[in-house]
């Protein structure tokens, strides 16, 4: 921690304000450029067959009808790629941990109804899909493995018969004493969380497109990825391309939510069948493979169990979770990603002193799982916070005091909680007073008292969290995951025209990274707004990238753009001084000119930089020095964010129907660097929140078939779904991280599903009904309802008699 | 999900519609709005050989007035059905379910004879030819015919049309002056399909319940005429234990199925639920009283 820490009085001119996206202009009007508007002369489609079945040998495939079909170039299946490429295999360093191999085409068998077999390159992708349909593969059936709890269990079928077992990863976190604390405590809550599977959605399906140039031996794969860095170094070791012959651009990309943030196979085909046929392909998903073979997530089964002192105060949690994710270790993450974190994120902002866990990862014949918005926080945040409900009402607390009771406090930072994650500092008492005196969380309550009154059912939901974003080299995002995503690299130019351009190695798929970087930029190097560019997703633009994931943007490259800048203004400063004739201390750089303090002389970048670079003799010619630097940057540690949110609603009490009413989220991300674009952050991830809490659950039967492989089927909610929020920003003690920055963008999606599932709760308290389950959909409302409508029936029966 | 190739022809008149469809020998399809077609076409659950698009037939998008009826046109799109002042002024029932017809994009461009055509058994605009008694009428070779709505639909995206046979209008019969009417339902999201709703029109007569027309969608293998209610209900004071009484009918009778998004015991308790909120709601405003 070698920064001091920043106050807010030194607030800079550029960073916090409400600056419009710069890139909406071109996005809004049509003129983005995404893969699929690419179309190089000569580019060929490609459509996959894939399996139909959920686990099944391959035992013949017949692949000649298909290779006659009109327009077709090519028809491969994995036999036919023998050679071309090395398997990946997302590595670990946990001890229990086994990795499944990533390949372009399933070979001998299939583990998933998507799983991609048979790739078809054709003039035109109707063309290709036509061929599809002569493709005949003789599949023989090897024993579906849909329920995670089945499929933990010795007896079941095996996925990957060489590894011997379907977990792919265990591990067990503990802490003190907690048999004992449990013996010890005054109150003990439990319960066995459910939160369903979930598909990304992002608006823009996935899409490469691989060109291969023969005269240089350089391949260039344009990928709607949010991880071009990770994608190149895969590439480069799977192919056996060197970085300066081979290129990853991630474009312009529409969403992403974790769904673009692994390797896929289809980048791997697309970049073979380029190379092997020497013309470009392009392969498209659509919304049916984007349902059914874009990574999934948040699959687990979390049983927990706290234990109270008398005064609610919370002395212990244990926790034994499953996650079922899916066929594959998903690259470069691990089957380990999602619910490894569960278990990390389980104590929340809470001084737990004993935890133990146990966590099992386990592999079923689904679509593998991978990141996603929130990824381990959102089912670990559930969790925590409905037992700590279930705490208030078994001890007839209020549920914002029992919060306030638990929390760490200003005194305890940095803490450390039970699983090892270490919270520097944030404001989690001060989110959660934010929030209820702006929710006017007591006239909340005389609401509430009303509509039961009057027979309806209305809830009040407060969910706080804390989360760890901005993650530096000490440890990995993805836990055992040996690649180092805690570093991040700028390059900052300004050219012979006075233009700027700042190069990082992350990847906007729509986070407003071209603004707010554009906003440090400018103010560290005292430049005009409009004046910078941010090159961004292009592999090229930096030595080594990874790309954007896991709450990093902002801490990361923005740190990595500070550093960058200060060399690049401090270089400025110096030409100016020989320009100007003036000392580098009398020299002020704001608005794109430099100034000499205290008089009207002054010079524009563009000037300085022409007499840099052009102009003979306005420079001592063993002075110059190019306008450019190179920096990295590592927070090291990550830096903690933290919200309250508080939801509200009403349930009819016939249909059983959910209408959302105001919703309120304080949060701390440290210095803001716009508001406008956190509180579109926040209000995307609630919305999204909202999808896991209410409508989004992707389907399996126990055929293993995708029941909800098109959008009539799987639900995202769309605005008529979505309450209107209030955004609150508590900027408190700003963290270490260079800037003052966190990470931001999961924090809506990690709060929302517990906010709503806690106020579900609460307007069914009278029924005695907890939501342990989600999506909370009608029909699972109407059987939990039923049945407590039974029950209470047959009570009064009793009484009477 | 592309389409397998498919041949297109764009008619200008009835007559050519027809031909193209007997040429084609049950392998064509009608086009209007395409929006339950196109999807179905891109999922290649259809493979027609032959596309007959009817959008630039003149004079199958009216709406006309008359004493007993009003006549629509096939090509009529929802959203004309939702916001036409004829319709909200003589059919508020049908201007209201319209407007929970999916989502506006979509509402621009179906249109009445093709969500009839389709007879989605979760639809709105079937459940209304049948609570409106409406007679649908088409043309074909032999030279058309008009078809009670109660003996249109067949089953799930079955119906009696023949393969030659173009659906061409509805006449929906008015409500008596003084009617109450209602329209509920509930749906998973803004704009999906009905996992029930319910539509009530009713008279008062001397206090006493006339022509009542009770019908529900999303709740069986068609939309549907409650007949053993409107019996129940059929010259009857209005009150809370009749239309508990009905509600209850409807219960008995609905044979709902059971899929992803509801149970068929949810849909039965969201039919008897909706059947008795519409009934309150029409009986209220038939008595003068704003629901």
């Amino acid at each position: 921690m070698t920064e001091p820490v920043e106050t807010l009085a030194a607030r800079p001119k550029s960073v916090g304000a409400r600056v419009r996206r710069t890139e909406d202009p071109r996005l809004l009007a049509g003129q983005g450029r995404y893969v699929d508007d690419l179309a190089p002369p000569r580019l060929l489609h490609v459509a996959f067959r894939r399996s139909d079945m959920s686990h099944a040998r391959i035992r013949g495939l017949d692949l000649e009808a298909a290779r006659g079909a009109p327009g077709v170039v090519a028809v491969v299946a994995a036999a036919d790629l023998e050679g071309l490429a090395k398997p990946l295999v997302a590595a670990s360093r946990m001890a229990s941990y086994h990795g499944t191999p990533l390949r372009p085409l399933a070979e001998g068998k299939v583990r998933f109804v998507g799983e991609p077999v048979v790739a078809v390159a054709a003039e035109s992708r109707y063309l290709a899909e036509d061929a599809l349909e002569l493709v005949d593969i003789d599949f023989e059936p090897l024993g579906t493995v849909i329920d995670p709890e089945a499929a933990a269990a010795g007896d079941a079928p095996l996925l990957h018969e060489e590894i011997g077992t379907n977990v792919l990863v265990e591990r067990r976190f503990r802490r003190g004493e907690p048999e004992a604390a449990f013996a010890a405590a005054a109150h003990r809550v439990g319960g066995s969380f459910r939160f369903r599977r979930k598909s990304p959605g992002a608006i823009e399906n996935r899409a490469c497109l691989a060109e291969w140039d023969a005269g240089r031996g350089a391949l260039t794969l344009h990928s709607a990825s949010g991880i071009p860095g990770i994608v190149r170094d895969a590439l480069s070791e799977a192919l056996d391309l060197p970085g300066h012959r081979l290129r990853v651009v991630a474009p312009d990309v529409g969403g992403s939510f974790g769904g673009k943030g692994s390797l896929y196979p289809e980048e791997i085909l697309v970049s073979l069948l380029a190379r092997r046929l020497g013309r470009p392909i392009k392969w498209t998903s659509d919304r049916l493979e984007d349902l059914t073979a874009t990574s999934q997530a948040f699959d687990e089964i979390v049983e927990a169990e706290m234990a109270l002192d008398a005064e609610g105060r919370v002395l212990a949690l244990r926790a034994e979770v499953l996650g079922d994710t899916g066929a594959y270790s998903i690259y470069p993450w691990t089957a380990g990603l999602e619910p490894v974190q569960v278990v990390g994120f389980l104590p929340g902002p809470y001084r737990i002193e004993h935890y133990e866990a146990h966590v099992r990862a386990v592999a079923t014949s689904k679509a593998p799982t991978g990141p996603y918005r929130g990824v381990g926080r959102p089912a670990a945040v559930f969790a925590t916070e409905r037992l700590m409900d279930l705490a208030a009402r078994k001890l007839g607390l209020d549920p914002k005091e029992i919060r306030l009771r638990n929390f760490v406090r200003p005194e305890d930072f940095p803490y450390k909680i039970g699983s090892g994650i270490v919270w520097d500092r944030s404001g989690f008492t001060e989110c959660l007073e934010a929030a209820c005196a702006r929710a006017g969380y007591p006239a909340l309550r005389e609401k509430q008292r009303q509509a039961r009154a009057e027979g309806r059912w209305f809830g009040i939901g407060l969910a706080s969290y804390a989360e760890l974003t901005g993650i530096g080299s000490k440890i990995s995002v993805a836990p055992g995951m040996p690649i180092n995503t805690g570093t991040e690299t700028a390059v900052v130019r300004i050219d012979s025209t006075g233009g700027i351009t700042a190069a990082v190695g992350i990847a906007s798929h729509g986070q407003g990274l071209e603004t707010t970087l554009a906003q440090v930029v400018a103010d560290e190097l005292g430049a005009r707004l409009e004046d910078i560019r941010i090159v961004q997703g292009d592999s090229d633009a930096v030595p080594n990238a990874t790309g954007t994931y896991a709450s990093r943007g902002a801490v990361l490259a923005g740190g990595a753009a500070i550093l960058a800048s200060r060399v690049v203004r401090e270089k400025l400063l110096r030409a100016a001084g020989h320009l100007l004739e003036a000392a580098e201390a009398d020299l002020e750089a704001r608005d794109g000119r430099v100034t000499v303090a205290g008089t009207d002389r002054s010079m524009s970048f563009r000037e300085i930089a022409r007499a840099v670079y052009s102009e003979i003799g306005r420079i001592p010619h063993d002075k110059r020095e190019e306008l450019e630097a190179t920096r990295l940057y590592d927070p090291y540690y990550g830096t903690t964010s933290s919200a309250t949110h508080v939801a509200t609603l009403e349930i009819d009490p016939e249909t059983y129907r959910v209408t959302l009413g105001a919703y309120l989220v304080a949060e701390d991300c440290g210095r803001i660097i716009n508001p406008m674009i956190v509180d579109g952050q926040v209000h995307g991830g609630v919305a999204q929140g909202v999808g896991a809490a209410l409508y989004e659950e992707v389907v399996y039967d126990a055929d293993g078939q995708n029941l909800t492989a098109s959008l009539v089927d799987y639900l995202i909610p769309s605005a008529p779904e979505v309450p209107p929020m209030t955004v609150l920003h508590v900027e408190g003690e700003l963290p270490a991280t260079l800037g003052g920055f966190r990470g931001m963008g999961e924090g809506g999606t990690i709060g929302a599903p517990a906010a709503i599932a806690n106020a579900l709760s609460d307007a069914l308290a009278p029924l005695g009904i907890g939501i342990d389950e989600l999506p909370a959909t009608p029909e699972r409302l109407f059987r939990l309802i039923e049945r407590a409508q039974q029950r209470q029936d047959n009570q009064s029966t009793g009484e009477e008699r | 999900m592309k389409p397998a190739a498919f041949d297109y022809l764009a008619v200008e008149s009835v007559e050519a519609a027809l031909e193209a469809l007997a040429r084609a020998g049950g392998e064509a399809k009608i086009v209007a709005g395409g929006q339950s077609l196109v999807p179905m076409l891109n999922f290649r659950l259809l493979q027609p050989a032959l596309l007959v698009d009817i959008n630039r037939i003149p004079g199958l998008d009216f709406i006309a007035v008359e004493p007993a009826r009003i006549r629509v046109g096939a090509l009529t799109r929802h959203h004309r059905q939702e916001t036409a002042p004829e319709l909200r002024e003589h059919l508020p029932v049908l201007s209201a379910a319209m407007a929970e017809v999916a989502h506006l994009a979509i509402r621009n461009r179906g249109t009445l004879g093709g969500s009839l055509s389709h007879a989605d058994p979760a639809a709105e605009l079937p459940m209304m030819a049948l609570l409106l008694d409406a007679e649908i009428a088409t043309a074909s070779p032999s030279g058309g015919r008009r078809i009670a709505a109660r003996d249109f639909f067949l089953g799930p995206l079955a119906t009696g049309l023949a393969e030659d046979e173009l659906l061409i209008e509805v006449a929906f019969a008015r409500p008596a002056a003084g009617s109450g009417w209602a329209f509920e339902e509930v749906a998973r999201r803004s704009g999906d399909f009905a996992l029930a709703a319910a539509a009530v029109t009713l008279r008062l007569q001397d206090g006493r319940i006339a022509e009542p027309h009770v019908a529900l969608t999303g709740v069986d293998e068609t939309p549907l005429r409650a007949g053993a209610a409107e019996a129940l209900l059929d010259g009857e004071a209005p009150g809370a234990e009749l239309f508990a009484a009905a509600a209850e009918a409807v219960r008995r009778r609905v044979q709902p199925n059971t899929d992803l998004h509801a149970s068929a015991d949810y849909r039965r308790h969201l039919a008897g639920v909706l059947v008795r909120r519409t009934l309150e709601k029409a009986a209220a405003q038939a008595a003068g009283g704003r629901a």
